[in-house]
């Protein structure tokens, strides 16, 4: 399974983050701002590419039943 | 007779019938340890003990006149502090949460107090259940009563602590990413995370939905059993609620594992994530112990540690940052650093990393369940390491995600920590369980005949 390298760097993570509307988590803890975007970073690149790019998302969409 | 304070639930409820204690008897004394130690140990966020006393008072009274309830009445429960009791603050262990009065129980609750479990209060935890070990929140972190110095694991800290201090025979713990599991390991406990849907979370304070499990820790596999007959059952108002028909989980519990079929999922810490070498000697041994009990013990193969554990990471933070996304715009300063960082991992991630995640997830489900077709049970690593001392924080952050607990948050199997050794350092290390979906029957079978056949399970922290 190939593996995604995806790392934002620190001037996209802040703005990333301000466009997610963390502007005050910039400004006071912009170190965790750094850390945080390198975590998900992270995660994407370990989860893997995928084989199939139409395979059925899990859970896949159910109807329910009430009346 | 074992000191009071170590007895298990089954032992409680065996000495209740027999009038040889009295639930007040028993509560009295866990209220005194309970005075003596927590100061060291930090397992509380609120003590409840005219509630506790009350309960038991009531408790005695029932089953002395004939209306005993079942194996759980009179058996003192701790609640992790992310889980609603009516009345009572839910604080997730957090400055944000300080004044969140639970309007009702939660279902897990009112299951235990129905039948009869007496409850002591609210134990500690990690921030949100996602933290780490903090010092810059309103309460201090639980401390391993192994060694007060290291770290319980979490985030069910206050639980494990509790049971592993003799405070408690039994304590709920909530399970993400691990949180059940690894601070049983780190102390020494019993911890099942339950086939997801098949424990109600309506009135626990959400981490990541798709991922979020409820179940018991214990000193005892037979006491898990117990509580997960109390605790399970179908809840229409939990949308992730599995309609499944389930009877006692404990049925097997003496059944051995003679013809039993274990797949040792020896890469997950040999290739994957190399473990601590103790850690290895000590699976290897748990392995070897089933194979001499009568189990089949076979090497086998999932998908990697790395890409169980990614997509589960991927499920975490997007789902978390979406319960947290509006008090991280606006009072970020009220988490803990570690919590803030963690929880703001979301904001980094695409609708399509979500999907993508969703798909990955299928076809790793579906890896396991067909590794799965082969054995019974599948037996692998807990932590990956003995526990780090509390307040090293690029020793935690170096071996809080070195564990293979997650895989079975993304996957829904249902998964047991017990103990499997101690460190040179004096430190217990744990082994996991997994079964096929909703066959905790088996699980725990295979769990019992392990403890039955060592001596862990009845180790204690030093200095207790």
């Amino acid at each position: 399974m190939a593996v995604r390298k995806t790392k934002a760097s620190l001037p996209d993570a802040n703005a990333l983050a301000r466009a997610a509307g963390l502007d005050k988590a910039v400004r006071q803890f912009p170190e965790d701002v750094a850390i945080a975007a390198q975590s998900a970073a992270s995660a994407r690149g370990a989860a893997g590419a995928l084989d199939q790019f139409a395979a059925e998302p899990w859970p896949p969409m159910q109807v329910r039943n009430v009346k | 007779m074992t000191d009071l304070h170590w007895l298990t639930a089954a032992e409680l409820g065996g000495a209740y019938a027999k009038r040889k204690l009295s639930p007040v008897e028993v509560v009295t004394a866990l209220l005194d340890r309970i005075a003596k130690l927590e100061p060291r140990l930090n397992a509380f966020i609120k003590l409840d003990r005219e509630a506790a006393l009350a309960a038991a008072r009531e408790a005695e009274r029932e089953i002395r006149g004939g209306r005993a309830r079942g194996p759980l009445h009179g058996v003192p429960v701790g609640i992790k502090d992310i889980i609603d009791v009516a009345g009572q603050a839910t604080t997730c262990h957090s400055k944000i949460f300080l004044k969140n009065i639970a309007r009702a129980d939660a279902e897990v609750v009112s299951r235990l107090r129905a039948a009869g479990a007496i409850l002591f209060g609210k134990l500690s935890l990690h921030e949100f259940a996602i933290g780490g070990p903090s010092f810059d929140l309103p309460f201090p972190p639980a401390r391993n009563p192994w060694n007060p110095d290291h770290h319980p694991g979490g985030s069910s800290s206050g639980s494990g602590t509790a049971l592993a201090a003799g405070f408690l025979p039994v304590a709920l713990g909530t399970d993400t990413g691990g949180s059940i599991r690894n601070p049983a390991g780190n102390c020494g406990v019993v911890g099942l995370k339950p086939t997801y849907g098949l424990v109600s979370r309506r009135g626990v304070f959400p981490l990541a939905f798709t991922l979020d499990h409820i179940g018991p820790m214990t000193r005892a596999v037979r006491d898990a059993a117990l509580v997960l007959d109390a605790l399970a059952g179908h809840d229409a108002a939990d949308p992730g609620s599995a309609a499944v028909a389930h009877g006692n989980f404990g049925t097997d519990l003496e059944r051995g594992v003679r013809g039993l079929r274990v797949g040792f999922v020896r890469h997950f810490h040999e290739s994957d994530v190399p473990a601590h070498p103790e850690v290895t000697a000590a699976l290897d041994e748990a392995a070897k112990l089933l194979k001499r009990e009568g189990a089949t013990v076979r090497d086998i193969r999932l998908p990697s540690l790395q890409e169980l554990g990614g997509v589960s990471r991927i499920f975490m933070q997007a789902e978390s940052w979406t319960v947290h996304a509006k008090w991280l715009r606006e009072r970020p300063g009220d988490y803990a650093e570690t919590s803030r960082r963690k929880l703001m991992c979301g904001a980094f991630l695409s609708a399509g990393d979500y999907v993508h995640a969703q798909q990955r997830r299928l076809q790793l489900t579906d890896a396991v369940n067909a590794a799965l077709r082969d054995v019974d049970v599948l037996l692998c690593a807990n932590s990956l390491d003995p526990a780090c001392r509390i307040d090293d924080d690029a020793e935690l952050a170096r071996t809080y995600p070195r564990q293979a607990r997650s895989p079975f948050n993304l996957t829904g199997h249902p998964a047991l920590a017990l103990m499997c050794g101690l460190s040179k350092s004096g430190l217990p290390i744990s082994a996991q369980i997994v079964g096929h979906m909703h066959d905790e029957v088996t699980v725990l079978r295979a769990g019992a005949a392990y403890e039955r056949a060592t001596d862990w399970h009845t180790r204690r922290p030093p200095k207790l």
